[in-house]
């Protein structure tokens, strides 16, 4: 007996000391691939980094895996995008995590949204009205413009926890902004074609891209964020959609296929398939070759290349 | 300078509390400390845009003005681009003075919106309504008001969180939990004390309206008792490890809402207690697949003589062991979690203790060891089609009888996530009763609703 509990002991031992040499880094985990870009490109080497989402997930139905509970019980950090975008997993993994660090108000909880002022914040908190966030539409990262504001939101929270690091949080965020900064010159120069065109997605989760490169989101296949689509629903999302002449049916890529195309059919308006974050498609490798890659598929798909 | 500047500041000055200050700027009342906040943030946003265009409207003016010829400071000024202008020091006085003068006007309303009022600090409520509409081939169909679930739930302080569960049924109403929990020990512990389900087997912890089909498997109602209520205190530790590995240590009164072995109310030595230690694990085979396997032991050293409600008699001083073994097969594609998926989940139970088998004039106590199981598939067809098949089969917990086995092929149709509509056919099949039963599950979540990671 006492034999095997030594033996338990130099286990405990070991493992607690492997533990200690891994703690050279920052650990942060986001939620998101888009927030994990980020951090590591503000954090530099200073931080390792881990996102719980690969990138094909609906943000809103990232699976509550017990492995994240784990990454999380590590983490000094967590990094999320707010808004209540992660409703659906977040706070049951926080519990589990046994973190105190990371648990909602506590210094290493990073909200990106806390510089945004978000769209289509509901006035009347109703669930007659679908699956509402009553803080606002959480869909942020889909407008780079407002990616510089997450990205700033970062810098702050990694200086608020690591104020010794916090000069080269600052400049590491200054080269980041000035990156995207290039990157949102070139996207509304580009996009120029975009404006004015109308679109219909299938959650309401393009209002923020739409809104930054002037086109226009007139409904959802969904009825109401979060609930699935009636065929009564759909006979007069078609016809709302023949009247105001739509271009575009977005079909983010966790959405089934088949209505989508179905709507764009009878409607004779252009199927775009679109990523609602990074790691959504192989070249959507980081948050600007994800911007990248929905501006330039949906100019392809207005100007007759798609 | 000063003097042609500074109406043109104050206009915007103005303009921009109008703006702040507009009808349209969302009011204070049914708003939360996070939305005060938020707001407020995007006020100072929404002012520090503003104070950035009278800047560069400013500069422009400058530019302006230098431009023209009989302006000395014009031919002298360098063609500054907008927004790298260096601002004089009397252009930073004057700055201040409006920020200065904005803030003071602004100043009112944000007390105002940062006021509090008591009932911002009630906890978070929800209200779940469960109905059945059954019909049973031997005893005849019912409306059953199953259930009137209320749960509120709230941090305390920075150490631990309260909630509760009353639940009102027709045969009145009970508490079902009440529990606290605490939310900041070290070496990755919780601890949770008051009533609550303890962390037993893998579906004994769900609510009824929580489980996968309409009717509790038969032998989680005979092997726990239900729900695996429970008086008591847990502890619960996460292993320092790459694997995911929990292990809980619990002590209550006794285990199973409908256990009938102690009453709650009497008090009792250390070794009438009911002792839990649950080990678990995750097992992740890819992104998509994965393994959750369990393992529990609910002991009792000592169980005194008690009759059930069949009466028959149970206990008599000797030890009682519960042991259960919990796998759940999880296939969730990524990219499809809400649409696909496939959930395959058994549980197998084992019961050890000492019943009468004797004559009722001469008691003979004897060792019985049961066991049972039930297995469960469900593939998810559509965000909203839920086909299911639960099989259960268990031997009498006494083994005085023979066991029961029931087939239940059922459909969930999800609404919305917060409305729930089952149908479940059930061949039910024990010594001297077997029927065909139907039913046909209502379920609404109002209010207040988390996805905990008990229920995952």
């Amino acid at each position: 007996m006492t034999r095997n509990l030594l033996v338990l002991f130099v286990l405990s031992v070991s493992l607690l000391g492997r533990a200690t040499a891994d703690d050279a880094k920052i650990k942060v985990v986001t939620t998101i691939p888009d927030l994990a870009d980020m951090t590591r490109n503000i954090g530099g080497d200073l931080v390792e980094v881990k996102s719980l989402a690969t990138g094909v997930e609906d943000i809103h139905a990232v699976p509550m895996k017990p492995s994240f509970a784990v990454l999380l019980n590590r983490a000094d950090l967590v990094v999320l995008v707010g808004l209540e975008a992660e409703h659906a997993f977040l706070p049951g993994l926080l519990e589990a995590a046994k973190n105190p660090r990371i648990l909602r108000d506590a210094p290493g909880y990073i909200d990106t949204s806390v510089y945004v002022t978000p769209l289509e914040v509901p006035n009347r908190i109703d669930r007659a009205l679908g699956d509402i966030h009553p803080m606002g539409n959480p869909h942020i990262n889909l407008d780079p413009v407002l990616g510089k504001q997450m990205a700033r939101a970062i810098a702050d929270g990694l200086s608020r926890n690591y104020p010794e690091h916090a000069a080269t949080f600052q400049q590491n965020l200054d080269v980041y902004l000035a990156k995207l900064d290039e990157a949102i010159a070139r996207w509304e120069k580009e996009a120029a074609p975009l404006k004015g065109k109308k679109l219909v997605s299938y959650h309401p989760d393009m209002i923020y891209f739409a809104d930054r490169f002037g086109m226009e989101a007139v409904g959802t296949i969904e009825v109401r964020p979060g609930i699935d689509p009636t065929p009564g629903h759909v006979a007069e999302l078609e016809d709302m959609m023949r009247r105001n002449k739509v271009d575009i049916v977005v079909r983010e890529l966790h959405y089934p296929a088949g209505l989508a195309e179905s709507v764009a059919q009878a409607t004779g308006a252009k199927l775009v398939e679109l990523p609602a974050m990074a790691g959504g498609v192989p070249q959507a490798t980081d948050y600007i070759s994800f911007i990248d890659y929905n501006v330039h598929t949906m100019l392809q798909a207005v100007q007759g290349g798609a | 300078m000063g003097s042609t500047v500074s109406p043109r500041r104050l206009v915007a000055a103005v303009l921009a509390i109008g703006v702040v200050l507009a009808p349209g700027a969302p009011g204070v009342v049914g708003q939360t400390t996070d939305e005060l906040q938020r707001e407020l943030k995007a006020m100072k946003a929404q002012l520090d845009e503003l104070q950035q265009k009278m800047k560069k409207q400013e500069e422009l003016i400058n530019k302006l003005s230098k431009q023209k010829p009989a302006t000395p400071a014009a031919v002298a000024a360098p063609a500054a681009t907008p927004g790298t202008a260096p601002a004089t020091a009397e252009e930073q006085e004057v700055e201040k003075r409006v920020t200065e003068n904005v803030m003071e006007k602004l100043q009112p309303s944000l007390a105002a919106a940062n006021k509090t009022f008591p009932a911002q600090f009630n906890p978070a409520i929800g209200l779940v309504i469960d109905t059945v509409a059954s019909y049973q081939e031997h005893g005849g169909g019912n409306f059953e008001f199953r259930s009137g679930e209320i749960g509120i739930s709230a941090n305390v302080d920075p150490y631990v969180r309260g909630y509760a569960i009353f639940n009102g049924t027709n045969d009145g109403v009970e508490v079902e939990e009440a529990a606290i929990v605490t939310t900041s020990l070290p070496y990755n512990l919780t601890l949770q004390g008051g009533r609550f389900f303890a962390d037993f087997g893998r579906l004994s912890k769900f609510h009824d309206h929580d489980l996968p089909f309409v009717n509790r498997p038969e032998v989680l109602d005979q092997y726990v008792g239900g729900e695996s209520q429970a008086d008591g205190v847990q502890l619960n530790y996460l292993a320092p490890l790459d694997q995911y590995v929990t292990i809980t240590a619990g002590a209550y009164n006794k285990m199973g809402a409908d256990n009938e072995q102690v009453s709650n109310e009497v008090p009792r030595a250390l070794n009438r207690f009911t002792y839990l230690f649950h080990p678990a694990t995750f097992i992740a085979l890819n992104d998509s697949n994965s393994i959750d396997v369990g393992a529990n032991l609910a002991w009792t050293p000592k169980v005194d003589t008690y009759t059930t409600g069949d009466g028959l008699e149970a206990g008599d001083g000797r030890a009682r062991y519960l042991t259960d073994f919990d796998i759940t097969y999880r296939y969730i594609p990524l990219s499809q979690a809400s649409y696909r998926g496939v959930t395959w989940g058994t549980e197998v139970l084992f019961n050890s203790e000492d019943w009468n088998v004797g004559p009722e004039a001469e008691p003979a106590f004897q060792r019985q060891t049961a066991w049972g199981l039930y297995s469960y598939i469900e593939p998810k067809l559509t965000r909203v089609f839920y086909p299911g098949f639960m099989f259960n089969y268990n031997q009498a917990i006494s083994r005085t009888a023979g066991g029961t086995t029931t087939y239940s092929p059922y459909l969930t149709i999800w609404a919305s996530e917060f409305q729930r509509i089952r149908a479940q056919y059930t061949y039910f099949s024990a010594p001297q009763d077997h029927q065909s039963q139907f039913f046909l599950q209502w379920t609404v979540i109002l209010g207040s609703h988390v996805h905990g990671f008990r229920e995952r």
